[in-house]
């Protein structure tokens, strides 16, 4: 089923060119970037029932425009025919005004070339046409399963939120409008012996509607992920080759562009364009066309990833990656869908070459050090492997840590299927929040425990 | 809108209560590289979040179901309408157990008055911008780039119990990197200040003391293999640490099975070696993003002590929680005080110790105590001279080590913390580095 796109924004398209007209009678460029997402979130627990609207839900639009010196960037979610004149004179009145002081980065102006296009998603079951009280039925069945699995669990929650987002890109040359829809669904499960208290959650995920839900119900619970692949490749060098990192000096990538950081056997992609998951799109936040990039090709490290005024500062073309949390917030280059490629190792035989380590699984933080290649993650679960043989003891939580070039490097083996997880966000730093997937195929790699 | 909202919700005979949030926000953001000014950006939003709540009752049960959906105001009298059947729809399926609604208060106490409401906005982002670099002054580091976002936002809620409250807050963030570069890598690291009033010196300071910290970091060694050592947390994971006792005494917490703290109970154990904790919640805590006269339901906020000497003496309760926990509500409050301990930070020092200054994301897992950290600066003492160490990781479990921390006499302020400004944990796992 095709996603329906945004009834919203098709009738506010005049108003926005109108607000474009005008304000081009003093900007040499204006954009305008209109979103309406919506969404809803279900959370059955033993304790409780939750329904409100997603956490990306959103409706508004934002103005970027050259102010003769660089860009600068307006937020409003009120328009009509009455309001146009009001919002000029707003943006006028707050934007660049900036100290006479305080000295400012210049920018080109942005060229663009003729663009009209759209892309509408595909899923199963639009999840929009599905009834809360099905929903809300389905969810309590596998909370109900979940519940039942052992007499130590105190609590479990079974969940699943769908996003339909729609947007539109207008400037001069510039006619872009996309609505895609992905949903996720997500077990949390909480276990308590005397006092001793532990969790594990799991989800599924994709370009998807409704029918995420029949996947979770088939493979719940299911014992081993490779949502870890996901994350050392979103650590490790998905943030390090944000490119906007690359006009502040802040990434150690840009010195090693054509060096080999990481074992031969290990591949990296990521792009709106490489892989069919939640951050499939046609056009980013700055109406960019997005793409497949190669970061990391045969361990030799290829290319960053990045948003258009990063680009345009250090003159390469723009792949795609200008992100937004929402309308209200700035562009930054980001990742979308960041995955290392499969090799030709199969699971079993990584698993007997092993004859002491550890089954590192259950995604529960990262944090980036794209200047200093420092990487922390944290995992919920790691599986004792003793002479090739999953012996059955668990350490939890996990935290790896190390020196990126390190741990890439002592990758020697690379199982053949490649999963994508897209169940959270990415932050950068502590804010900016998108969604982003990430996975790859089980590696077999060195790293230091805590 | 609100009273369009009103309207029509009167005109929906199965809804039993409602609540709408109003939020008008205005803001300036400035974006630098180095010492300057990349990007600007002003917003001008209007939100509406409405909660519909449908009471029935089932097999001799009382129940209470929500659901919330926001209400755009560029939505027309039909989608508005649809949302609002929408939403009261969900609603009927939600089968959670029936509690009230906020009640009206006679009075509520107002927020402090923030330096942000005196003058204009580009005023104060020039302000605060000469504040951040005003000791940006070093050859080998300074200022990578900084974000500075100032917001005025303006809440209004409503319920259908007759309460209708307002208030106004400021909220100030600013995000910089600072770098040092010695003899090999330059090194970088992360900082955030959230505040919601003008407070030059506290701009100042932090830059200043980042720049010092990169500066050890830069000339810092490999941490040594210790396993276990006396670790004092000091600056922003002192706070994350106290995050662990916020959310434990939380009425929800306690309800969904994520916390079995019960009043009366000695926290820390028995038997206590080091300083018991005393927490109290303040709803006007100075300089506080997280200050506000009521809370999300509308419900008038006051101070509240939770944890005295250890001993847990109430949950922190919304309207919800209280009633299906039997405890009088307290409201959502985010402002964490925590009393002094008994030893001077001179004292805590006496013995071998590992002091971190920098994580590179210390985490504690609220649920079950368990915390850890990659290690970007510490400085090590083991018994006769002081190193600033880098690498490796601390690792433990607050259940597991608090019936032995000691916390410092010195204070700190962190937005909408006050607290002691270092703690001790004895017998930490630390994951060293060093090859001997």
């Amino acid at each position: 089923m095709k996603t329906v796109g945004s009834e919203f924004l098709t009738r506010s398209k005049p108003y926005v060119r109108k607000l474009i007209d005008l304000l081009s009678a003093d900007y040499k460029y204006v954009s305008v970037l209109g979103t309406d997402t919506r969404g809803k979130v279900y959370r059955i627990s033993k304790t409780g029932t939750e329904v409100y609207d997603a956490m990306l839900a959103e409706r508004g639009f934002v103005v970027r425009l050259h102010n003769g010196v660089n860009y600068s960037e307006y937020s409003f979610n009120e328009i009509d025919e009455d309001k146009i004149s009001d919002i000029v004179s707003d943006i006028k009145a707050n934007i660049h005004k900036v100290a006479k002081d305080i000295n400012t980065n210049e920018y080109v102006i942005l060229e663009e070339e003729e663009l009209t296009k759209q892309f509408f998603s595909e899923s199963e079951v639009d999840p929009v046409s599905m009834s809360p009280e099905e929903i809300i039925r389905a969810l309590t069945e596998i909370k109900e399963l979940g519940c039942s699995l052992s007499e130590l669990v105190v609590n479990f929650r079974a969940a699943l939120s769908f996003t339909r987002v729609s947007k539109i890109f207008l400037s001069a040359k510039k006619d872009l409008e996309q609505s895609y829809t992905y949903s996720e669904a997500s077990m949390f499960c909480v276990a308590r012996r005397d006092e001793r208290t532990k969790y594990y959650f799991d989800g599924f995920s994709g370009m998807k509607g409704y029918e995420v839900i029949k996947e979770m119900k088939e493979h719940c619970p299911r014992i081993v992920d490779q949502c870890i692949t996901g994350l050392i490749a979103h650590e490790a060098f998905g943030h390090g080759v944000e490119m906007d990192m690359f006009v502040k000096g802040r990434a150690k990538g840009a010195e090693y562009m054509g060096k080999q950081v990481s074992s031969s056997i290990t591949t990296m992609h990521d792009g709106a364009k490489a892989a069919n998951h939640v951050s499939s799109y046609l056009f980013d936040d700055e109406g960019t066309l997005g793409s497949d990039t190669t970061i990391i090709q045969d361990g030799i490290l290829k290319n960053g990833i990045s948003d258009l005024l990063s680009a345009l500062k250090l003159g390469t073309a723009p792949t795609g990656n200008g992100k937004r949390q929402s309308f209200e917030r700035k562009a930054y280059a980001r990742m979308t869908n960041t995955f290392f490629a499969p090799g030709t190792d199969s699971y079993e035989d990584m698993l007997a070459s092993i004859r002491y380590g550890y089954q590192i699984e259950g995604l529960y933080s990262g944090m980036e050090d794209p200047k200093n290649w420092g990487i922390q993650c944290i995992a919920l679960l790691g599986r004792e492997i003793v002479d090739g043989k999953l012996t059955g003891n668990l350490i939890s939580p996990v935290v790896m840590t190390g020196f990126v070039p390190e741990l890439l490097q002592s990758i020697s083996m690379v199982s053949e299927k490649v999963e994508l997880s897209g169940g959270g966000f990415c932050g950068k730093g502590y804010k900016e929040f998108v969604k982003t997937a990430n996975g790859g195929p089980y590696i077999k790699a060195k790293v230091r425990l805590g | 809108m609100i009273e369009k909202i009103k309207e029509i919700l009167a005109n929906h005979k199965d809804i039993s209560g409602y609540k709408i949030k109003e939020t008008t926000i205005h803001s300036n953001e400035l974006f630098f590289v180095k010492k300057n000014v990349d990007m600007d950006r002003a917003k001008r939003v209007h939100h509406y979040n409405l909660t519909v709540y449908v009471d029935f009752t089932e097999d001799g049960m009382n129940y209470k179901g929500s659901s919330n959906t926001d209400i755009h105001p560029t939505m027309n009298d039909t989608e508005i309408e649809s949302a609002i059947r929408e939403t009261a729809f969900a609603a009927k399926f939600v089968k959670n157990p029936y509690y009230p609604l906020v009640q009206p208060a006679e009075s509520q106490q107002a927020s402090a008055l923030s330096a942000f409401a005196k003058e204009s906005f580009p005023y104060w982002m020039n302000e605060i911008t000469k504040a951040i670099y005003k000791n940006d002054i070093y050859e080998k580091g300074g200022i990578n780039s900084c974000e500075i976002f100032l917001d005025k936002i303006e809440t209004r809620i409503v319920n259908s119990e007759g309460v209708d409250v307002t208030d106004t807050g400021y909220r100030c963030m600013i995000e910089f990197i600072t770098t040092w570069k010695e003899e090999g890598e330059e090194i970088e690291l992360y900082r955030r200040i959230d505040c919601s009033d003008f407070d030059e010196e506290l701009f100042a300071e932090e830059v200043k003391n980042m720049i010092t910290i990169c500066r050890e970091r830069a000339i810092a060694t490999s941490t040594p293999a210790l396993k276990t050592a006396s670790v004092i947390l000091t600056r922003e994971a002192v706070k994350d640490f106290f995050s662990y006792y916020y959310s434990k005494s939380n009425a929800a917490s306690v309800y969904n099975q994520s916390s079995t703290w019960k009043v009366g109970d000695q926290l820390q154990g028995k038997e206590v070696k080091g300083d018991r904790i005393t927490m109290t919640l303040d709803p006007f805590m100075k300089n506080s993003t997280d200050s506000e006269s009521f809370d999300s339901e509308g419900f008038p906020l006051k101070p509240v002590k939770l944890i005295e000497d250890g001993e847990l003496k109430r949950y922190a309760a919304d309207t919800r929680y209280a009633y299906y926990l039997g405890v009088v509500p307290t409201g959502n409050i985010g402002n964490i005080i925590i009393e002094s301990g008994s030893k001077t930070i001179e004292e805590l020092k006496k013995e071998p110790y590992l002091m971190t200054t920098a994580f590179s994301d210390f985490t504690v897992d609220t649920m079950t105590g368990d915390f850890c950290g990659e290690i970007r600066l510490a400085t090590y003492f083991d018994g006769r001279t002081t190193t600033p160490v880098t690498g490796g990781s601390v690792t433990g479990n607050i259940n597991e080590l608090h019936h032995e921390l000691y916390l410092s006499r010195e204070r700190s302020k962190d937005n909408n913390f006050e607290g002691p400004a270092m703690i001790m944990l004895k017998n930490v796992t630390v994951a060293g580095i060093a090859k001997d």
